[in-house]
């Protein structure tokens, strides 16, 4: 094993591969999903009734309404873009303010305001903008609320958003893609193309090839991590201890790939064998996504032990917290790597490299 | 045109499509897995909320007033058996209007009112509902408010009948079955090219012309056959069948036809799966804003898949017939044919 040959592998890896496909995916999938997740659960699908306003005057109205977290405010310029969201569905209802209509409801004289409501709106959204839409009127008015709310807050769960339950997945993806997916691809394709039969002619041995794969898609996959964790703010307060686990979990996924590309013939055979494999690989996910769910189900797969300290981590978890995860995670590893050695070692029995393999035969 | 030799090429295809059983099998269970995806989608709106409410002498009528048609009220016997519904799930608020405010209220003098809240319920939403219940004391005090509010519906008013989110889903389902086939089509074209099958083909007294629409007959039935046993089985076809297979037919001669463009611009396999991950991230845009009202603007009407997802959703959840879409039908042909045309003619160009 030569520590200079694998690094010069390395960044050949490194380099010629930064162009493929996988690549590629492994980089843009994470971030494009963080920001498809951050975009619809941050705001789209909050839940919250949408109210949408245009103001022909200055009314207090629309300032009010913009106090309040419960709702989402929309401004439109005139009464045709807001008849026209309305009716796309942009907001469950619009109300379209005339000149000096503060003053009118101040000075107590009737007045008429019509509410545009999108026919597909909840009729719950329906109702709770309706009334907070009169208290509004009220406060412009210079009613006084004759009653004084004090609120409490029963019990002592807590709520986790959507946001937050979608994480696990995101990182799940990340580490998978580009843990699994490069050094598998890389490897499948060297088979393919027979440069890999070249490249074992030359004093390179075979394990240091596979290492040099290896070490790409765990870079890739830490490194895309640590971007994703970073751009959705879940870094925790233990960065180092996040960045050790992110490696651990990275090298299981990229042990996994060789595995993978050293099984496979081909390049769609690996794509069909990841895609039949996925539900197994990304179903701690769906546990994490359904609270509700018996969450002991989610730890009877092994991805759950790359994911769950990830998440416990940047929630704030420490050593302790994570250590039981950490530890079988290590000893999957384990496991895995010795699989691993076995299979190539007996690959590379049948015929120096891996073209020769059972399975290729 | 020998269409004998063209169904013996549509018949190689299909058969070595499924002869591949991982293919074969990924076939199925994405099929299986998109099926499950709709039934595990919630089949039913939920459009009302209820606030648990315990106010000992509260005049008659007072909540009725405050309700509506989205928020039920729910008497508690006390506010012991209040908390228990909130702490139980049952209610996400609960209202505490103790006998004396209610008095105090209708005498006209200021009171107060406890709400409670299920940590359940989002912190964003709290001051929504304080706002709301904040009205019940402008109502015990007997306080019009000067304002005539007049509620216009815009669009079929479907208060009452929404439209569950696994329909909603349904659209985008048939346009991931169309473009994962489209990827499959491409991808037998590309391996042909890489292992020179398709130049052998061409030796062969078969026609460049017949090569092409044999291939476009496996990309067009594969991908119509399984789009149809998905609307089949999640009930897609249950209103204006014939419209909506028409629908799907053309769906399927688009994708082909996009399928046939992702085949000759790509150079091998990997970069063929590419452009067909492009492809299917703009060809799924209509069909969020199917799921997601609102998200998209009036841009969306020049992806051409817009005018399927479009047509299938108004007929299955609006019971849209042929009058209503036909000009998404006439707009979905000219795409199809266009696109049908044109991935042709460039593929041909490629290996001519």
């Amino acid at each position: 094993m030569n520590p200079v040959r694998i690094g010069t592998l390395l960044r050949q890896e490194i380099i010629s591969g930064a162009w493929s496909f996988f690549f590629i995916f492994a980089l843009v999938v994470p971030i494009v999903l963080t920001l498809v997740v951050n975009l619809l659960f941050g705001t789209l699908l909050s839940g919250k009734p949408k109210l949408g306003i245009a103001d022909a005057g200055r009314s207090q109205i629309a300032a009010l309404a913009g106090e309040l977290d419960s709702l989402r405010l929309r401004a439109y310029p005139d009464a045709d873009a807001l008849l026209r969201a309305v009716e796309a569905g942009a907001v469950d209802l619009g109300l379209i303010l005339p000149e000096g209509f503060d003053a009118s409801l101040a000075a107590g004289e009737a007045t008429e305001v019509t509410a545009y409501l999108w026919g597909q709106s909840l009729l719950q959204n329906r109702a709770l903008l309706g009334t907070t839409l009169v208290q509004l009127l009220r406060q412009v008015a210079g009613q006084t609320s004759p009653l004084e709310v004090v609120t409490t807050v029963l019990g002592d769960g807590t709520v986790v958003p959507w946001r937050d339950r979608l994480l696990p997945f995101i990182v799940l993806i990340t580490i998978l893609i580009g843990g699994v997916m490069v050094p598998a691809s890389s490897l499948v394709t060297e088979k393919q193309k027979g440069t890999l039969r070249a490249l074992t002619i030359t004093p390179t041995t075979l394990g240091e090839v596979l290492i040099a794969k290896g070490l790409t898609g765990a870079l890739l996959a830490t490194a895309t991590g640590v971007m994703i964790l970073a751009l959705n703010q879940a870094f925790g307060s233990r960065p180092l201890l996040l960045l050790v686990v992110l490696a651990l979990g990275s090298i299981m996924a990229a042990t996994f790939g060789i595995l993978l590309g050293a099984l496979v013939k081909d390049v769609n055979t690996l794509l069909a064998t990841i895609k039949g494999i996925g539900l197994f690989l990304y179903a701690p996910a769906i546990f994490y996504l359904f609270p509700t769910l018996p969450q002991w189900i989610g730890r009877l797969f092994p991805t759950y032990y790359l994911v769950a300290p990830v998440v416990e981590i940047s929630e704030g978890g420490g050593w302790a917290e994570v250590a039981p995860e950490l530890l079988i995670l290590l000893g999957l590893l384990a496991a895995l790597l010795v699989v691993t050695a076995m299979v190539v070692r007996r690959i590379s029995h049948y015929g120096a490299d891996l073209n020769m393999m059972p399975a290729a035969a | 045109m020998n269409w004998g030799v063209i169904g013996t090429l549509v018949a190689k295809d299909i058969s070595l499509y499924f002869k591949n059983r991982f293919f074969a099998l990924i076939t199925v269970l994405a099929l299986v897995g998109y099926t499950v995806m709709f039934f595990v989608m919630p089949a039913s709106v939920n459009e009302t909320v209820e606030i648990g409410i315990y106010a000992p002498n509260l005049p008659v009528g007072i909540l009725d007033r405050l309700a509506g048609d989205g928020v039920n009220f729910v008497a508690a016997p006390s506010r012991e058996a209040l908390e228990a519904t909130i702490l139980g799930g049952d209610q996400p608020v609960g209202l505490v209007l103790e006998a004396g405010t209610v008095a105090r209220l209708v005498a006209g003098q200021q009171g107060r009112i406890e709400v409670l809240f299920a940590t359940a319920l989002p912190e964003d939403f709290r001051d929504l509902y304080t706002t709301v219940l904040g009205e019940l004391g402008f109502l015990l005090s007997g306080r019009p408010l000067a304002v005539e509010i007049d509620e216009q519906v815009l669009g079929p008013d479907l208060a009452g009948q929404q439209i569950p989110p696994r329909q909603r889903l349904l659209p985008m389902l048939a346009v991931f079955i169309l473009m994962m086939e489209t990827m499959g089509l491409a991808s037998l074209i590309s391996t042909e090219v890489e292992e020179g099958t398709l130049q052998a083909l061409l030796v062969t007294p078969m026609s460049m012309r017949e090569l092409f629409v044999g291939k476009g007959l496996t990309g067009v039935t594969l991908a119509f056959v399984q789009v149809v046993l998905l609307m089949a089985v999640t009930g897609g076809l249950a209103r204006q069948p014939l419209l909506v297979l028409v629908a799907l037919l053309l769906g399927a001669m688009l994708v082909t036809g996009v399928g046939f463009l992702m085949a000759s611009v790509g150079k091998d396999l990997l970069s063929v799966m590419s452009w067909g991950v492009l492809a299917l991230l703009v060809l799924i845009i209509p069909s969020i804003g199917i799921l997601l009202p609102g998200v998209v603007s009036g841009w969306v009407r020049a992806i051409p898949s817009h005018y399927l997802v479009d047509t299938v959703h108004r007929v299955a959840n609006f019971g849209a017939g042929w009058g209503d879409v036909g000009v998404n039908l006439l707009a979905l042909l000219a795409f199809s044919a266009a696109f049908l045309w044109l991935g042709g003619a460039v593929l041909r160009r490629r290996f001519a």
